[in-house]
């Protein structure tokens, strides 16, 4: 369960000064700074181009260009999409199709209230059993329109404790 | 060393760019991205000839291909006007009413028919060509990027809000081939990126010129005091010029 | 005096997904619970992929050389008290040959599993992957010690140049060629990396060498700097592959310990050490030049090769980079030898075995490692059992969004980099996917297209303003608004964008669209001049209506129909109503009479 503290260190500071002032860390920095707070914020983000005398634009430009990065916050519960051609020849349309329709969004987009993110990815690597989903690290595979219901309405009612 | 351009015999030093070979013996190469203060780019790949070495073929972009052996170039057979006349078509279908892309569309004979065919968007300026960032970077502050990537890569600032690294020194208007980046000087006053600057005189002619944060920034990276008396460019020409008659006068 | 038996678990990926991590810790109970008196003595590994995706989770039991398949928690108890401490076989979990309607006790006598020949793929599934006594035991790092002990470097380039190894990653160029380059530089440091940047949507085959036999690829890229005079090697790993990069780093560390990666390897003058870069999800990392940006720091965006990276690479460096399954192969050529791998194989130009990702509309979905020269129609119809559900063969995707499809009529074409290039096809890293008459191929085509929109680092302009509009022109023909030319318009600018391009991701993003044209022209035509889609995939373009004189009424697909648009009673011809239908195509495929058509 993600819970957002007030007065939260958005800094990064202590993920960035792991690492020494060279160029060739950018990438890596920027990960670890995502993986800690599950995406990048700002303030991290200008932090680092000050650690590496580095133009703020340079960063963005980064953060944008790889998919691995966010600028913005994801939800607490992310689902991943495989739309690798096994899966798209499978069905993986039908799956985001019935996900719009159950939770409101489309892929890189993320619920209102927080909860659920949802983005594509190509290829999961199990293909066997197309199409597939992940739910944070669990998979779901040989997915029907209402096997998606189901699966989401376990997520649903446990975060709504 | 020797290379042909188009059946011309051409000298060359091994390394140097098919490109800067072709302008000395004044064979025309058409470029868009290409500038001789900002090299390197081959971006909008309007600059493709063919390269043929050993009997086979292969397009490369001419500003940035090294000569090392005596090859044969050929940069403007029927195949190598078909790409370009591509690549434009492609650049009016993205920039359907700026008048540099529309310009370049005529020469190479793009077909609006073609052009008509697709969604277009009236107020895209931007062929995406890469010297206004490069520019920011090496003469600016690298307050500009390129942000996203694919179709939906971009020119912008940091999260799209004025940044506080510009200090409005318009390098960036100032190389782009289509004039796709929009500055304002109206009233003493610079508006560019989003951003305001306020503008210095020239003490001499009395024309604003530059603003204030970019004449900063100069000094600061000369690593030389700020001057009492500022002057414009062109005004520096002519007290140079002047200083120079002086000169040569009294010798 | 107890019996000593080993039970590999696949803990793969795939198998995982499968929920294998289940079944192996059930195993872990089931074996303590036995005790340490028990007469089996039992020894449990979790082991990388053994290749039949498809019938996941895998447990192989040894000596006894036995292999269940689809094992469920609830199995676990029978194979322990039936099969491990009685011998007795459950027959419901042996593989099942559709071919001879027989169970297998050995699935290695199985069509898929005999007519493979594992190279790359040796120890996966065979091993624990992050033990390195497993990984010797089967004959790693013999090459090693024997290239630093009794063989120059000069030698070591030699047996690579002459077992004709060429790149796996998809271009195929001449592996003994590209580090002879490196070699010949004089000067420090030099560069070896692992592209392991594997982005092929339907491609796992680097995934599972490095999950499931990471010390092959550590091996591989120690003997190439041994040979080319190598001092630092980065291993470019995919984001997404979590499980990949835990494995090679703990491959990387043990490997260390035992000094056979790190400073002065086995005691000698010679150090080479291996760090890991994961990437930042963007498929056109994986592409040399923009690896080697990314490794820098830097956006993923590719430079022009003019003067080879093999010279100029990694920080202006001589660098040599190869794919994950390249390397892979490397250790068992220096071990046996390159005229021993030069011999396998039956076409002139390409040696060795490949090893492909079979998936899409195939029944045994999986990993195959096959000789050069295997045909098509083998692959898929031998080892891979044929089309799913037994459906009509469309066409096979190989090489992925820079390759091409081929039709049936190309089956019998042999797995070969050249020809395969010939067909307007590509070997490409390997992934192989089959579609079946429910596949359209404009659909796929724009799919493509799509997914190379969205990867295109937008640098130059045929790429991104010719794949853009590709794009766009391909979304308008399945949405029921392609015009007149727009065939001739595609072609027109993939005649372009596949010489204009910077890199090899937009010089190839015009294979997929040709190909497709070249072969199922008419079925382009059909979406624009008929607005019909033929496979009944795109929604705009297909009515699903019931032919009367074929269903039986047995009600399956009115049960099944998520939009409940079918009427009809049972055992009497069912009817679609198509305003109410939603397209979604279950009752084509539940239908098992053929009833359900498209319009």
């Amino acid at each position: 369960m993600l819970i957002k503290q007030q007065n939260e260190d958005l800094s990064g500071q202590d993920v960035i000064e792991k690492y020494p002032k060279e160029q060739r860390f950018t990438l890596a920095i920027l990960q670890d700074i995502q993986r800690k707070y599950k995406y990048i914020p700002r303030e991290a983000l200008e932090n680092l181009a000050k650690y590496l005398d580095t133009p703020v634009s340079r960063l963005y430009g980064m953060a944008t260009f790889y998919k691995a990065l966010s600028l913005t916050p994801k939800g607490e519960n992310i689902i991943t999409v495989c739309d690798g051609t096994a899966c798209h020849v499978a069905g993986s349309m039908v799956v985001l199709d019935e996900l719009e329709k159950a939770i409101g969004i489309g892929p890189g987009e993320t619920t209102e209230n927080l909860k659920f993110s949802i983005n594509t990815v190509n290829c999961i690597g199990c293909c066997a059993i197309a199409p597939v989903m992940m739910i944070n690290d669990k998979y779901y595979g040989n997915l029907t329109p209402k096997l998606v219901e189901e699966i989401l309405s376990e997520y649903r009612s446990e975060s709504d404790e | 060393m020797k290379i042909t351009i188009d059946g011309k015999a051409c000298e060359a030093e091994k390394g140097e760019f098919i490109l800067q070979i072709a302008r000395r013996n004044n064979i025309y190469i058409p470029t868009l991205c290409h500038s001789d203060a900002l090299p390197g780019l081959a971006s909008c790949r309007l600059c493709i000839v063919k390269v043929i070495d050993r009997g086979r073929a292969k397009i490369v972009t001419s500003c940035i291909f090294p000569v090392s052996k005596e090859v044969e170039v050929v940069t403007n057979d029927d195949e190598i006007k078909r790409m370009r006349k591509n690549i434009v078509m492609l650049l009016k279908v993205r920039c359907p009413e700026n008048k540099e892309v529309d310009e370049l569309a005529k020469v190479f004979g793009v077909e609006e028919k073609r052009v008509k065919r697709f969604k277009l968007d009236p107020e895209e300026n931007c062929v995406l060509c890469g010297l206004c960032a490069k520019a920011c970077k090496e003469l600016g502050t690298g307050a500009i990027s390129t942000v996203n990537r694919g179709m939906y890569k971009e020119v912008a600032t940091p999260y799209h809000e004025p940044s506080p690294e510009c200090i409005g020194c318009a390098s960036c208007a100032n190389v782009c081939p289509t004039n796709a980046i929009k500055v304002v000087d109206k009233d003493g006053e610079r508006k560019i990126w989003g951003k305001k600057f306020k503008m210095v005189k020239c003490d001499l002619c009395g024309e604003y010129f530059a603003t204030e944060e970019h004449v900063k920034y100069a000094y600061d990276r000369l690593g030389v005091e700020k001057p009492e008396k500022l002057m414009c460019s062109s005004c520096k020409k002519k007290v140079t010029a002047k200083d120079i008659k002086s000169i040569f006068e009294n010798a | 005096m107890s019996d000593k038996k080993t039970v590999n678990i696949c803990c793969g990926t795939g198998c995982l997904a499968k929920g294998s991590m289940e079944v192996y810790e059930e195993m872990k109970a089931q074996i303590a619970k036995l005790g340490a008196n028990a007469e089996v003595n039992v020894k449990l590994k979790a082991t990388g992929c053994d290749g039949l995706c498809e019938k996941g989770p895998v447990l192989k039991i040894y000596p006894d050389d036995i292999a269940y398949f689809k094992v469920k928690v609830e199995d676990v108890e029978d194979v322990v008290k039936k099969t491990l401490m009685n011998g007795e076989i459950i027959e419901k979990l042996l593989y099942f040959e559709t071919a001879t309607k027989q169970r297998l006790r050995n699935h290695k006598e199985s069509e898929f599993c005999k007519r493979q020949y594992k190279i790359a793929l040796r120890n996966v599934g065979e091993i624990d992957p992050i033990s390195l006594e497993d990984y010797v035991e089967r004959g790693g790092y013999k090459a090693l010690k024997k290239a630093i002990g009794s063989m120059k470097p000069e030698d070591v380039l030699e047996e690579i140049s002459k077992s004709g190894l060429r790149g796996r990653g998809g271009a195929g160029f001449p592996t003994g060629r590209k580090w002879k380059t490196a070699a010949d530089i004089d000067t420090s440091p030099i560069y070896v990396v692992c592209n392991g940047d594997e982005g092929d949507p339907g491609a796992f085959m680097d995934r599972s060498i490095m999950e499931g036999d990471p010390n092959s690829v550590i091996e591989g890229m120690t003997l190439c700097a041994y040979a080319v005079g190598g001092t630092n090697g980065f291993a470019y790993i995919r984001d997404e592959y979590g499980l990949a990069v835990e494995n090679m780093q703990k491959a990387i560390n043990k490997a260390k310990e035992e000094n056979l990666l790190g400073n002065n390897i086995l005691g000698t003058d010679f150090s080479f050490d291996i760090q890991i870069v994961r990437g930042g999800g963007a498929f056109v990392c994986g592409e040399s030049t923009a690896l080697m940006s990314s490794i820098e720091g830097m956006v993923g965006e590719p430079r022009a090769k003019y003067i080879h990276t093999t010279e100029k690479g990694l920080w202006g460096q001589p660098t040599v980079l190869n794919n994950v399954e390249t390397w892979a192969n490397v250790p068992i050529i220096i071990e046996k030898g390159g005229d021993w791998y030069h011999a396998i194989g039956t076409m002139e130009k390409s040696k060795g075995t490949k090893v492909f990702s079979l998936v899409g509309k195939v029944k045994n979905t999986g990993l195959v490692e096959v000789p050069m020269g295997t045909t098509l129609r083998e692959i898929i119809y031998d080892i891979g059992g044929g089309v799913l559900n037994d459906r009509k063969f469309k066409a096979v995707q190989i090489g992925g969004p820079s390759g091409g499809c081929l039709p049936a009529e190309y089956l019998d074409l042999p797995v070969d980099y050249d020809t395969l290039v010939k067909a307007d096809s590509m070997m490409g890293s390997g992934g192989m996917i089959v579609m079946d008459d429910r596949t359209c191929m404009v659909d796929v085509t724009r799919y493509y297209l799509s997914f190379l929109a969205e990867e295109s680092c937008g640098k130059c302009v045929p790429c991104r303003e010719g794949v853009k509009r590709m794009l766009e022109i391909l979304t308008d023909i399945c949405d029921g608004n392609g015009k007149e030319g727009d065939i001739e318009e595609l072609l027109e600018i993939c005649s372009m964008t596949s010489k204009a391009s910077l890199c090899s991701l937009g010089k190839s993003a015009p294979n997929p669209v040709k190909a497709a044209i070249r072969y199922f022209r008419d079925e382009f035509e059909e979406h624009i001049n008929n607005k019909r889609c033929r496979a009944g995939v795109c929604k705009e373009l297909t009515t699903f209506g019931i032919d009367e004189d074929k269903c039986i009424g047995c009600d399956m697909c009115k049960k099944n129909c998520p939009a409940d648009c079918i009427t009809g009673e049972i055992k009497k011809p069912h009817a679609i109503d198509a305003d109410k239908c939603v397209r979604c195509g279950n009752c084509m495929n539940i239908c098992k009479f053929n009833a359900v058509k498209v319009l």
